[in-house]
């Protein structure tokens, strides 16, 4: 009988996986190294050690995203109204980065050549300026056929997300004569205002089509001969899942498919220990990914920009990554200013301390020689690490600033400490959440080395580190849902609502998130929720007000109303009671809850923990003697006291002196300032 | 002492970073809650900190044309607001070019940092407000020949007191203006961006206690002071001239010289403008603020980028401009062009006069203006006066190593153009055409990048529109034998009528790009063509490759493709 749910988080160096049996109530992980040649070679090495069936694996993928970040995808046809076609080409005008005259403005996805116009309009109003003329997309598909050599369309028309007529017209048109090239349309992909936003998604979802489609053909097809796996799903940038089919058909939801699983099991860990808010702080080698929990639900975001000038605006959970984690690079300046970043050394050379012909000294170099990572004990032993080397790279920047080794490896961690507060502030302060209403959850393979240094400087009371955190996005993958989130820009005001409007596209979004779910397969647990987005007329930015009612009728808009200037005034300080509210974005999430695992817990502590050996570590205050621990032999209800170091074979967790640890009975190693 | 040398590095690297955090946070605020589309769509705005003297110690990256007249502001104002009358929850507001500001639509707006009981920072946000009063909607009034036609002054004055709005100088501002709902809600927002910012920073200094947290400031702006002279050092020392020229002034049509000379020495720059033309009776003349940015903002663009913002850059470079000229205008002169088309014909010309020194960083001229479409008018549906000002983008010079970028915002800006489904749903416009124009790129090695246009229908309602541009005769110089971009244009068609105009054939104004209170009626259409960018370099020297892919892509034609580049026809 199939039971396992199995959790498969393909990265750039390592594919992680997770197995949950529900019978055992066991939760195993293991990895091996990523085969980007062909991801999915990796994935069946990995799923060899299974001998149980599984009844439902989770695959977090970057495929989508390095063929956009690559530019390795299809060549895409933009179709578009007339006049209008160099809108994905001009962008919004606006530059990277001021004073930079080397910086190059990034071209869209596609050539100017393969776009094309057609003669159709819609008003803002909805009303058809000039109608599509048939006749006129037939030839349109003759010559894109005559022309050869495009894989894939786009169709972007002026005020889609108002009527969609136009564009389902063109659709219908184009695949009938062209019935071998898989089409986009932006009502479909991002049904929200502004044109050249909503052309960056769509050219995005279509050229990237073929290639996944691939690769999800593949990966059927060789699960299939391996046998014994009922469903296969593939993670969504909002963090549920959806079928390899819904995948193929809307790729551009796998955007940002793996990272997302930490946040999917941040939400779970908030609910272990009845915490409302989190923020999560996930450190690898080269990136560090930031992005929180308020109230039990992970942040979404339509502002997302895969790399400066492409937009890819569908809803997503809103993580942010900074370029800086242990592999960052420690340097002087021409000023004679310590700086970390953003150049990293990667995996390869990698830190110094790794002895693969790395010089230049790195965060781990840092952490090395402050005693925070074993050189006998990193990666549970597997990789001796060279600490002359890290000292060797670390004394050639340690001089020109005049200070000591290990002075220096400090100044590093400071800098370091500072840079992710910035990133942690900038999830939280955008959002106007104070750090002080928040737990920190550390992971990734050096989020626990600096959770205690964070949370003095972030003001955040607690640190976590949850168990995994080496695996934490493929373990997030085994408690995910199934979910579609659709939005509609259709715009309005308070001074003139239309209550009939407003319940007829809140009611189709309603119905679409549902049949979406239902055409997947996904039946059980259904449940929907529906919020607006709303501002004072004149501004351009929304807030998010929930929508706790299925009907707008007089009564129930004015709740609204209130619930925004409330919210207004509790974001921005301030509300202006008198004035107009816009209405821009009607939004429905709908999910379908999979099964809950029921997640182990551990025996009581029997006394109090007993360290595996001392060693010297270096803190700001000086070097003391710290008690080093073996995670795995802490038991429900230890109790720990800083200075000490908690080892695990994906990472290590520092106390700071000043700092308490406890562990609950899941395993969380939960941090506080004494 | 190396000791403590050593860690005031690593401390002043923390602080620089968490005032960076604290303006763009500021910045955030401003974005998510202001009204006019110059600010929310456009970024039309700067967040920064700065000393109780006035000294800026931070600043993000929103826009850069503000940024080297902020000093001025402040110490004008605390000439006429001294230190020890300002409390804390005070908020101050200021625009008056003649009180050291950059031109009247550019509202600063100042929070005194308390810690301890001591002033010790200001939180500053300058932000362009689309509607100021004066002679037209939208700002620009591009006929105006004194200062008191182009809007409200307003002097430095405390718009809230101990953290309670004053009243009479909201009513005062509002009942100056078309769009009282409009600027309540922007000035709101400039408000509440300082409040934040300057609680974030109280935070942060208190942190480190105010002495030691002044005298790492003081550190940081010796240490881009210190960047600022090694770069300048790299430069060959000399004396380097450049001129260029506004088209006219809107009122006469006469050309305007910008004249400099750049003399370096060892580790300064002198950047004198000498020779400059005197003040005009039209709206370009240049304030000082203004001159003193548009010098500093061309010097940050050929030296390392990675120098941190901050007063310390700016004191090995001197800026000389003589009262009385264009660049240095007297009261009471119109000059709300100034901030917008002078700055980028004075950094332009600059970087012209630099680039023997620094053939790899310098650029060919770029289009040098943002157009300033403004109008206003009746909205039907919401019974209330609309005012827009409406920015376009422009092709962007060559560098050595690459291609101008197509449609990209003037060096003084980086503002975002507003979709047409934004524009369209405010605006009684209907968008026929957004486009690339073909061989607008001046010639070269690298080529010049590409100028835009834009065609707009009147749909409903009467609009009364002014424009404030240039470049429609002078052109965006190339470089090392480059060619010139091509000219920008501003054309009108009556409903009814087949033939396109400029708007002095058609209104007989003075200029073609500089003119005021034009009606546009339903069924009238405009077309707004903006300059493309100078080219780097022989033609001759062209990579065939890159030409043959310009004509694939449709950036020359293939007509410009044998002239310029002699690619042969059919040479596909």
């Amino acid at each position: 009988m199939s039971r396992l749910t199995v959790g498969i988080d393909v990265g750039g160096t390592f594919t992680d996986f997770v197995a949950y049996d529900p019978e055992g109530k066991e939760v195993t992980v293991w990895k091996n190294l990523s085969t980007p040649a062909n991801p999915t070679d990796g994935v069946l090495q990995g799923l060899k050690q299974l001998t149980d069936s599984i009844r439902n694996l989770r695959l977090g993928t970057t495929v989508a995203t390095n063929a956009i970040l690559e530019r390795r995808g299809a060549r895409v046809g933009y179709v578009t109204t007339k006049g209008f076609r160099d809108v994905p080409f001009i962008q919004r005008g606006n530059r990277k980065h001021h004073y930079d005259a080397s910086w190059v403005k990034p071209k869209p996805l596609m050539k100017r050549r393969d776009c094309f116009e057609l003669d159709e309009r819609m008003l803002a109003s909805g009303a058809v300026h000039k109608a599509v003329d048939p006749a006129e997309v037939e030839a349109m598909a003759e010559e894109i056929a005559a022309r050869g050599g495009i894989e894939a369309i786009a169709v972007n028309l002026l005020f889609s997300y108002v009527t969609p007529d136009h564009e389902i017209a063109v659709r219908d048109i184009l695949a009938k004569a062209l019935p071998d090239v898989p089409i986009s349309i932006s009502y479909e992909v991002l049904p929200k205002w502004k044109e050249y936003e909503r052309a960056s998604t769509t050219i995005a979802d279509a050229f990237v089509k073929p290639i996944v489609s691939r690769y999800l053909t593949d990966l059927g097809t060789r699960l299939k001969e391996r046998g014994g796996v009922e469903n296969v799903a593939i993670i969504k940038s909002n963090g549920g899942e959806m079928t390899t089919d819904a995948a193929a058909a809307s790729p551009i939801h796998m955007t940002v498919s793996g990272p997302t699983g930490g946040v999917v099991a941040a939400r779970h860990i908030a609910a272990q220990l009845d915490v409302g808010n989190l923020v999560t702080f996930d450190m690898g080698g080269t990136s560090t990914d930031c992005s929180t929990v308020v109230d039990g639900q992970e942040s979404f975001t339509t502002n997302f920009e895969i790399e400066f000038g492409v937009p890819i605006q569908v809803p997503m959970i809103d993580i942010r990554t900074i370029g800086a984690g242990g592999g960052s690079i420690a340097w002087i300046d021409k000023g004679g200013m310590l700086r970390v970043g953003p150049q990293s050394a990667g995996a390869n050379p990698g830190p110094a301390c790794y002895g693969f012909g790395g010089t230049q000294p790195t965060v781990t170099d840092a952490n090395v020689i402050l005693g925070r990572i074993s050189p006998e004990n990193f990666l549970g032993g597997t990789m001796a690490l060279d600490m002359a080397k890290a000292r060797a790279a670390m004394q050639a920047i340690a001089e020109p600033l005049g200070l000591g080794v290990e002075e220096t490896a400090l100044a590093v961690l400071r800098i370091v400490t500072n840079n992710m507060t910035g990133a942690l502030r900038s999830v939280l302060t955008e959002r106007g959440q104070d750090p002080r209403d928040f737990a920190l959850l550390a992971f990734g393979g050096a989020g626990p080395l600096h959770v205690a240094d964070l949370m003095g400087e972030a003001s955040i009371p607690t640190g976590v580190v949850p168990n995994h955190p080496g695996q934490f996005s493929a373990f997030g993958f085994i408690m995910t849902d199934a979910r579609v989130d659709l939005e509609r820009t259709v715009q309005m005001t308070s001074s003139r609502f239309d209550l009939d409007r407003a319940n007829e596209v809140m009611g189709q979004l309603v119905s679409d998130a549902l049949g979406n779910l239902k055409a997947q397969g996904y039946e059980q647990g259904l449940s929907v929720s529906r919020t607006l987005e709303l501002r004072y007329l004149g501004q351009n930015y929304e807030l998010e007000v929930p929508v706790e009612f299925e009907t707008f009728d007089a009564e129930t808009v004015q709740r609204a109303w209130a619930t925004f200037h409330d919210l207004h005034k509790a974001r921005f300080g301030f509300n202006i009671p008198r004035e107009v509210i816009e209405v821009i974005t009607f939004k429905v999430t709908a999910i379908s809850v999979r099964e809950t695992p029921h997640l182990p817990t551990l025996p009581k502590a029997s006394g109090a923990p007993e360290p595996t050996a001392h060693r010297q570590v270096h803190y700001d205050d000086g070097a003391l003697q710290a008690a080093v621990y073996d995670r795995a032999s802490l038991g429900d209800g230890a109790v720990i006291e800083g200075p000490a170091l908690v080892e695990e074979p994906a990472s290590v967790t520092v106390l700071r002196p000043d700092q308490t640890l406890t562990v609950d009975s899941h395993g969380n190693l939960i941090i506080r300032n004494r | 002492m190396g000791t403590s040398k050593a860690t005031d590095f690593v401390t002043m690297n923390i602080i620089e970073s968490s005032m960076i955090s604290a303006c763009r946070e500021m910045g955030i605020t401003l974005m998510k809650t202001s009204y006019s589309t110059i600010f929310n769509e456009a970024l039309d705005f700067t967040c920064a900190i700065a000393s109780a003297e006035g000294e800026m110690w931070a600043v993000a990256e929103f826009c850069p044309a503000q940024i080297g007249g902020m000093p001025l502001i402040i110490s004008s104002s605390l000439k006429e607001i001294p230190l020890e009358t300002i409390n804390p929850g005070d908020v101050i507001v200021h625009n008056d070019p003649y009180r050291g500001g950059l031109h009247t639509p550019e509202h600063t707006l100042f929070c005194p940092v308390f810690v301890d009981d001591q002033l010790v920072a200001f939180t500053v946000a300058i932000g362009h407000v689309a509607e100021v009063g004066g002679m037209v909607p939208g700002g620009f009034a591009s006929e105006a020949t004194e200062i008191f036609h182009e809007g409200i002054r307003v002097p430095p004055v405390k718009i809230k007191k101990r953290g309670e709005d004053v009243e009479e100088v909201w009513k005062l501002w509002l009942a100056n203006v078309r769009t009282p709902r409009y600027n309540y809600g922007d000035m709101r927002a400039l408000i509440s961006g300082v409040e934040v910012g300057a609680e974030r920073l109280a935070q942060t200094i208190s942190k480190y206690g105010v002495d030691h947290f002044r005298k790492i400031c003081a550190d940081l702006m010796d240490y881009s002071e210190a960047r600022m002279r090694a770069e300048i050092r790299d430069l060959p020392d000399g004396a380097y001239p450049f001129h260029d020229f506004m088209d006219n002034d809107g009122v006469t049509d006469q050309e305007i010289r910008i004249n400099v000379e750049c003399f370096i020495q060892d580790d300064e720059i002198v950047v004198d403008f000498e020779g400059s033309s005197p003040q005009v009776g039209g709206p370009i003349n240049a304030t000082l603020g203004v001159t003193w940015s548009a010098a500093y903002n061309a010097i940050l663009h050929l030296t390392d980028p990675s120098i941190p913002k901050n007063s310390g850059c700016f004191r090995p470079i001197h800026v000389l401009a003589p009262a009385g000229t264009v660049v240095n205008v007297d009261f009471p002169a119109p000059e709300v062009g100034g901030n917008t088309e002078t700055h980028p014909r004075i950094a332009g010309a600059v970087i012209g006069a630099l680039a023997p020194a620094s053939p790899e960083r310098a650029f060919a001229s770029e289009g040098g203006t943002h157009l300033n479409f403004v109008f206003g008018g009746q909205d039907k549906a919401n019974d209330e006066y609309f005012a827009c000002y409406d920015i376009e983008v422009v092709g962007w010079g060559a560098t050595r190593h690459a291609d101008g970028n197509d449609a990209t915002d003037s060096i003084n800006g980086n503002c975002r153009v507003t979709p047409v489904e934004v524009f369209e749903t405010r605006y009684p416009w209907l968008t026929e055409e957004v486009s690339l124009i073909p061989d607008s790129g001046g010639a070269g090695a690298t080529r010049g990048g590409l100028g835009t246009r834009r065609i707009w229908t009147c749909l409903d309602a009467e609009i009364t529109c002014s424009q404030l541009t240039d470049r429609h005769v002078h052109q965006a110089w190339g470089l090392n034998g480059g060619g010139s971009g091509t000219s920008g244009m501003t054309l009108y068609m009556a409903a009814g009528s087949s033939e396109w105009q400029n708007m002095m054939q058609a209104f007989g104004k003075s200029s073609t790009s500089k003119w005021s209170n034009v009606v546009i009626k339903p069924g009238d259409r405009v077309e707004i063509v903006t300059p493309g960018g100078g080219g780097y370099g022989s033609p001759a020297e062209r990579d065939p490759e890159l030409v043959q892919e310009d004509l694939a892509e449709g950036y020359v034609t293939a007509e410009r493709a044998k002239a310029d580049y002699g690619l042969g026809a059919g040479g596909d």
